[in-house]
């Protein structure tokens, strides 16, 4: 053992190969013996050094034993990091020996560091503050998490991530209010702090804990009712989210009194969120689907008769494509989508499960549905009659289209309810359940009723025109008003937000109305836009000129693009107000930089 | 199928014990060998222990037993080596061709360019007109090769290094003060000390493993921070006195004249080993508190408390770096400090000290062996004997040396402007990026008949304007020594292989010598450790002796070894930690130290009507080098700090402006002007705001100045105004 510490060379062997005895070389020879020697690797030239002298267990561990827990949790307690704020001089070397000691990818570390900074102008106060996963006592990620791939261990509290469990759906990223989540494109997959556990374990320290030149961090055993007692009575760290969301375990402590005023580094900085364009496909056209089914069991039940046999199959088709696609897109926000199955397992207590089950429902019941009306319309209904079927017309059959009609559109509610609760349950104050919900289910009645022109269309387009003309006398104006109705209402409802921009302290509904009137303005723009010529524009001129009362060969055009425009401004609109969803939500973090 | 807790995913993350004494490691990366070396960023000097897996690094972490870092690093050195995978990397030589375009070319026509173009230019202007400019990141060995080459094989006059940038003041005043360029410290006097004070420093970004040190201290010490801004060290400190920018050589005059007339200092050490006390007695007496006061923008009181903090201390130690090396009167301010340790005896004992933190990781390497401003070896480019003993022991001509210093880094620029200087080699900096007034210096580069940069990337900001560029190998590339900021000379290794046709800058000066033809001079310059045997010969006699190491195993075995260390007292009986002047014996002639001292000048460019705000610069963060040439190579240091470049700015300036944080903002000086993010804070004060010197815009508005002796450019204040974007007409 020498002074210089753990490693050294056994031996040294000459550094480089003798030079020529003959004389000098020349210069060319020069040149190609120092290309070659400049490849010689360090296994040439190092003995290997063995491993012997060091079965005393890591070098460090006398460095951090201070660090480290006595005993291991009783019943009741659990691990958690222990921050001292006053020895964290802002290095970030937790964050660079996470990353190396865990060997994450180029970009990822489980750790950041962001920056709080106020007091006053003869006192102010500059304090960064290091942050991992909180291995909270109530963990959102793991209840968002659709896979069970998440666990908290009973012992250690440790909350764990099972990385060939993830089907890397992000829901957890979404649900988590520190960003411990880390999600990873390559491996399509989320990846998070599990605290060293391995080396935990052995009695070795976390990568933070041991690289911190300060001692800064710790690990220590918490009591679980301490930790809840504390939730409600002391602030966790200035700057960040509520700690009786999730019960972070992580304590952060000063011996000085940190001033009242102190804000991340990161407080006005406002940048737009990732949009997740599949979950923008995927909320829209769900909606639009089930919005066209309510339309069609609505019409039937005011204005009896007014589905003819070749209108009703039409417009089950047309909802159940929509349906179909949505769903189909939705697997492809999926970092592994060949494990899409898997979304079931969290049930009990995962509303995106609750989602996908009930959308899965919602779509096989649509494909009966569309498949009854397509039989029942084609008269097939009336020849399986022989066979103990009940035929077409009977009492029967047409209670069960009735209750399957409503079967359909019941659990594509549920299936929108449950959308609803998907982001509720991060909550962020941008996606709250009430304005949430206010939300989908118009967009629902908005795309319910401009898309049930569409079988018109579809109709018309084909030899039935005049069928397509009697059923738009019949009911093209209830169309018309309802989706005037709809649109200014969702409309008012999206404006109320910009109220907010009054508001004298930065909320986190300041930030949205920050970010759509100033990084996504050209955004919100377009879809109130949209809004008004699909939604108000389009269907007040359909009624003001009763175009078409009846379409003839001179009016198809017309009617075409009206109709057209109408349904594709107002899914445009839809699809730019999620997309705004998405980007403008503020959502909560730990303090970060500027 | 249904609840897979084990696959590819989860073996990618298992970690396994490394052996080594390493703990537990990545299971993909356990290592088969490690060996130990220096850090190649900043002048701590931390180890740092190599994974190597059949022949190539996987891994580093920081070394456990090194007296230095003992087991720590900041986030620079734990991602050394990510840095050196770069794309960017300069892989072939590349040549300028008559079009403009660079197009790479074999090293045997790089070499016959660079060599006939600078003959051609030494021909027509004298050999005077091809100079070089160094660095302080080179080992010790290749800087020496360098300087040996230019001056002695190639007839240069003249060359400077980026040292220039940061520790030239510290060079100076050490000299002048002690005889030699000599920090006395160890590290240990961190943990000794009972009051410390840091002027103009912010160790805890800027040497975060020697904030370390000051945290073991267990003397519960006084910590005072003397800096305009609320650093992370003031945050930590005990004491911050937010005083005005280059206030302080005020200051300490006016301590030094409170001390003397309460009678607060050491005359019998004064009178054993020092010159020039009375005079300097004298030269304060009209720095009155209130003077101070009035100069400094601090309270009476505090400046009080800080006398009586000094005096009431048994074992104080001051600490400074650019905040004092970077200003238009830095020696005398340097002085200033060394002063208050000489006349209150704190000096030689553990825990004190006058003591200057070096920057780069071989600054000190540089500053005794670059052959620049001094002779190989701390010697006298104008002292006969030093140049007959160091022609004596590489066997040259002594004709062949110079018989004065070279022109200092401005002083070459200047030389270009004034077509004195038409041919430039840079190594291993950049000067596009990191010269002050950067709109000139880079309309200066421009001028050059042929410039050549020899860098490790192709990208650097000076690069992109050479005629020529080497590739060079990188710190993990090549061996070598640096000597860290308490003198200890520690080891570099080839633990990498350098990508493409990059070589060591070592073989790449060989390579130049061998084309010049005048490769038989530097025959004995066989490797990196022959040429460590001809530096401690160059060494000898000098305070800077280093005869008594063998050679590179003996600095493995003892973690590495301060200077000095002379054949009499061999590395194995000498101690870990060593100070200089225990037995207060200076380098001068008689010994003693010298008390230097000149009256404070004004600001060179106050603010002003048009431009009302102090500009001050410097580090960022500890995830940042220099002009970021390496570090933003690392995805994970990028994420430590802001990619933009940003302004911090008092409430009170940026309300009176419209100004709110994450705004865009513009930034004038009579200079340039550029366009950063706002940072609203009151850790600058009002009237001042701070640019990070990182981003290569921020040099655009730096103001040309320097320190008349050492020649080092005062970075760190010239005036500027602020607007928000919106309102830039």
């Amino acid at each position: 053992m020498t002074a210089s510490g753990s490693v050294l060379p056994i031996e040294s062997v000459p550094a480089r190969t003798p030079e020529p005895e003959s004389g000098p070389e020349s210069a060319a020879a020069l040149l190609d013996r120092y290309l070659e020697e400049q490849q010689i690797t360090a296994a040439a030239r190092f003995a290997q050094a063995h491993d012997a002298a060091h079965t005393g267990g890591p070098a460090l561990a006398e460095r951090y034993s201070a660090l480290m827990p006595a005993t291991p949790p009783a019943a009741g307690q659990q691990y958690a990091f222990d921050v001292d704020l006053d020895a964290c001089s802002g290095c970030k070397s937790c964050v660079a020996a996470c990353h190396s000691l865990n060997g994450l990818e180029e970009r990822e570390s489980w750790r950041d560091v962001g920056l709080l900074h106020g007091g006053s102008q003869s006192l102010p106060v500059v304090q960064h503050v290091t942050t991992a996963c909180h291995h909270c006592l109530d963990p959102a990620c793991l209840h968002a998490c659709p896979v069970e791939a998440y666990e908290k261990d009973p012992l250690t509290g440790i909350v764990k991530h099972l990385d060939d469990q993830c089907f890397g759906c992000r829901y957890c990223t979404l649900a988590c209010p520190y960003e411990a989540p880390k999600y990873s494109r390559s491996k399509g997959i989320v990846r998070k702090c599990d605290m060293c556990s391995d080396r935990l374990a052995e009695g070795e320290a976390p990568a933070c804990v041991q690289s911190c030149p300060n001692g800064a961090i710790a690990i220590r055993v918490v009591d679980v009712e301490q930790v809840i007692e504390e939730s409600e009575t002391h602030l966790f760290v200035p700057g960040a989210p509520e700690p009786a969301l999730t019960l972070p375990t992580t304590v952060y402590r000063t011996e000085r009194a940190l001033p009242r005023n102190m804000v991340p580094a990161d407080y006005h900085a406002v940048r737009p969120e990732q949009a997740h364009w599949p979950l923008i496909l995927m909320l829209v056209l769900t909606q639009l689907s089930v919005g066209v089914f309510l339309v069609e069991r609505l019409l039937e039940l005011l204005v009896p008769g007014a589905l003819t046999a070749s209108i009703r199959p039409v417009h089950s088709a047309s909802a159940l494509v929509f349906g179909l696609l949505a769903l189909g897109v939705s697997v492809l926000h999926l970092g592994r989508p060949r494990y899409a199955y898997r979304a079931v397992l969290g049930l009990r207590h995962s509303w995106l499960s609750r989602e996908i089950l009930a959308f899965g429902i919602f779509a096989g019941l649509a494909v009966v549905h569309a498949a009854w009306s397509w039989a029942e319309s084609a008269g097939w209904l009336g020849r399986t009659g022989g066979w103990g079927i009940p035929g077409a017309g009977s009492p029967i059959a047409a209670g069960f289209g009735w209750w399957l009609g409503w079967g359909v559109v019941l659990s594509g509610a549920a299936g929108v309810f449950c959308s609803v609760m998907v982001y509720d349950y991060t909550k962020r104050d941008f996606w709250n359940g009430p304005a949430t919900a206010g939300r989908f289910f118009l967009t629902t009645a908005v795309l319910g009723l401009a898309a049930a022109w569409l079988p018109l269309l579809i109709v018309a387009a084909g030899d039935d025109a005049e069928q397509a003309g009697a059923a738009i006398d019949r009911y093209g104006a209830i169309l018309c008003r309802g989706l005037i109705v709809a649109m200014a209402a969702k409309l008012v409802f999206e404006a109320a937000l910009f109220r907010h921009l009054a508001s004298r302290s930065t909320t986190s509904l300041k930030r949205t109305a920050w970010l759509l009137t100033g990084a996504l303005s050209n955004v919100t723009t377009a879809r109130f836009a949209a809004g008004l010529l699909g939604g108000l524009a389009m269907p007040g001129l359909l009624l003001s000129s009763r175009v078409p009362a009846t379409p003839g060969p001179g009016q198809d055009l017309a009617f075409l693009v009206l109709v057209g425009m109408l349904f594709a401004a107002c899914l445009a609109g839809e699809l730019l107000e999620r997309y705004l969803f998405f980007a403008a939500v503020a959502s909560p973090r730990m303090p970060g930089t500027l | 199928m249904l609840h897979e807790r084990d696959g590819h995913l989860t073996r990618d993350l298992l970690r396994t014990p490394g052996g080594f004494g390493l703990g537990q490691v990545p299971a993909k990366r356990k290592p088969d060998a490690a060996t130990d070396m220096v850090c190649g960023y900043c002048s701590t000097g931390c180890s740092l222990t190599v994974h190597l897996k059949d022949g190539e690094a996987v891994g580093l972490t920081p070394a456990a037993g090194y007296p230095v870092n003992r087991g720590v690093a900041c986030p620079k050195g734990w991602e050394a080596l990510a840095v050196l995978g770069a794309g960017d990397r300069a892989v072939t030589p590349l040549r300028r061709d008559a079009a403009g375009s660079r197009r790479p070319v074999s090293w045997d026509e790089a070499l016959r360019t660079m060599v006939e173009r600078f003959k051609a230019i030494q021909a027509q202007h004298g050999p005077e007109s091809v100079a070089f400019l160094g660095t302080g990141q080179l080992p010790t060995e290749e800087l020496a090769l360098l300087g040996a080459l230019a001056k002695f094989g190639m007839g240069m006059e003249h060359g400077d290094g980026n040292t220039r940038q940061c520790m030239a003041t510290s060079v100076v005043a050490y000299k002048q003060a002690f005889g030699f360029d000599a920090p006395p410290y160890t590290y240990r006097d961190f943990e000794e000390s009972d009051v410390l004070v840091f002027v103009g420093a912010n160790p805890c970004l800027a040497h975060p493993i020697l904030w370390e040190r000051v945290l073991r201290n267990r003397n519960d010490p006084a910590i005072v921070v003397i800096d305009p801004r609320v650093t992370e060290t003031a945050m930590q400190a005990t004491g911050h006195l937010a005083i005005r920018p280059k206030s302080d050589q005020t200051l300490f005059y006016g301590l030094a004249r409170l001390l003397i007339e309460r009678d607060w200092i050491d005359r019998t050490y004064i009178d054993a080993h020092t010159r020039d006390f009375d005079a300097y007695a004298a030269a304060v007496e009209p720095y009155t508190l209130d003077r101070v006061a009035a100069a400094t923008g601090l309270e009476t009181e505090v400046v009080l408390r800080l006398a009586e903090t000094i005096h009431r201390g048994r074992r104080v130690s001051f600490w400074w770096t650019m905040g004092v090396n970077q200003s238009y009167q830095g020696v005398r301010t340097a002085q200033s400090i060394i002063n208050l340790a000489l006349m209150t005896g704190n000096v030689g004992r553990p825990g004190t000290g006058a003591n200057s933190i070096t920057g780069q990781c071989n600054a000190m390497g540089s500053r005794l062996f670059s052959n620049t401003t001094n002779l190989l070896g701390g010697h006298d480019f104008a002292n006969p004997d030093h140049r007959e003993k160091v022609a004596r022991v590489l066997g040259i001509d002594p004709a062949v040396i110079p018989t004065r210093a070279s022109w200092a880094y401005n002083e070459i620029i200047e030389g270009i402007l004034r077509e004195r200087i038409k041919g430039l080699w840079v190594i291993c900096t950049n000067t596009a990026h990191s010269w002050i007034n950067q709109g000139q210096v880079r309309d200066v580069l421009g001028r050059l008949d042929c410039l050549v940069v020899q860098d490790m990337y192709a990208t650097t900001e000076t690069a992109r304007m050479a005629d020529l560029v080497l590739p060079a190998a990188g710190w993990g590339e090549k061996d070598g020594t640096f000597i860290n900021s308490e003198r200890r000379i520690g080891r570099i290794r080839k633990v990498a292989r350098a990508p493409g046709q990059a070589l060591a800058d070592f073989s790449i000066f060989k390579l130049v010598a061998e084309y010049w033809g005048c490769g038989e001079t530097f025959r004995t310059w066989r490797s990196p450790a022959a040429t460590f045997q001809i530096l401690k010969r160059l060494s000898a006699g000098q305070p800077c002796d280093i005869t008594g190491i063998d050679g590179y195993d003996t600095l493995d075995e003892h973690g590495g070894i301060q200077w000095p260390c002379p054949a009499g007292e061999s590395a194995a009986t000498v101690r870990t930690e060593r100070r200089l002047f225990e037995d207060g014996r200076y380098y001068h002639r008689d010994g003693r130290a010298r008390f230097l001292y000149e009256d404070p000048r004004p600001l060179p460019e106050p603010p002003n009507e048009r431009h009302p705000l102090l500009l001050l610069t410097g580090r960022g963060s500890a995830a940042q080098w220099h002009t970021q040439t390496r570090t933003a190579k690392s995805a994970v240091l990028r994420k430590l700090y802001p990619a933009q470049v940003y302004v911090e700015v008092n409430p009170a300036d940026a309300k009176a402006r419209g100004i709110v944080t994450s705004d865009t903002v513009r930034i004038e000086s009579r200079r340039g002007r550029i366009t950063a993010t706002a940072f609203v804070t009151r850790s600058v004060q009002p009237g001042h705001v701070f640019v990070p010197m990182h981003y290569q815009e921020t040099n655009r508005l730096t103001d040309a100045v320097f320190d008349p002796y050492s020649k080092q450019p005062s970075y760190k204040a010239c005036a500027v105004e602020l607007r928000p974007v919106a309102a830039v007409g």
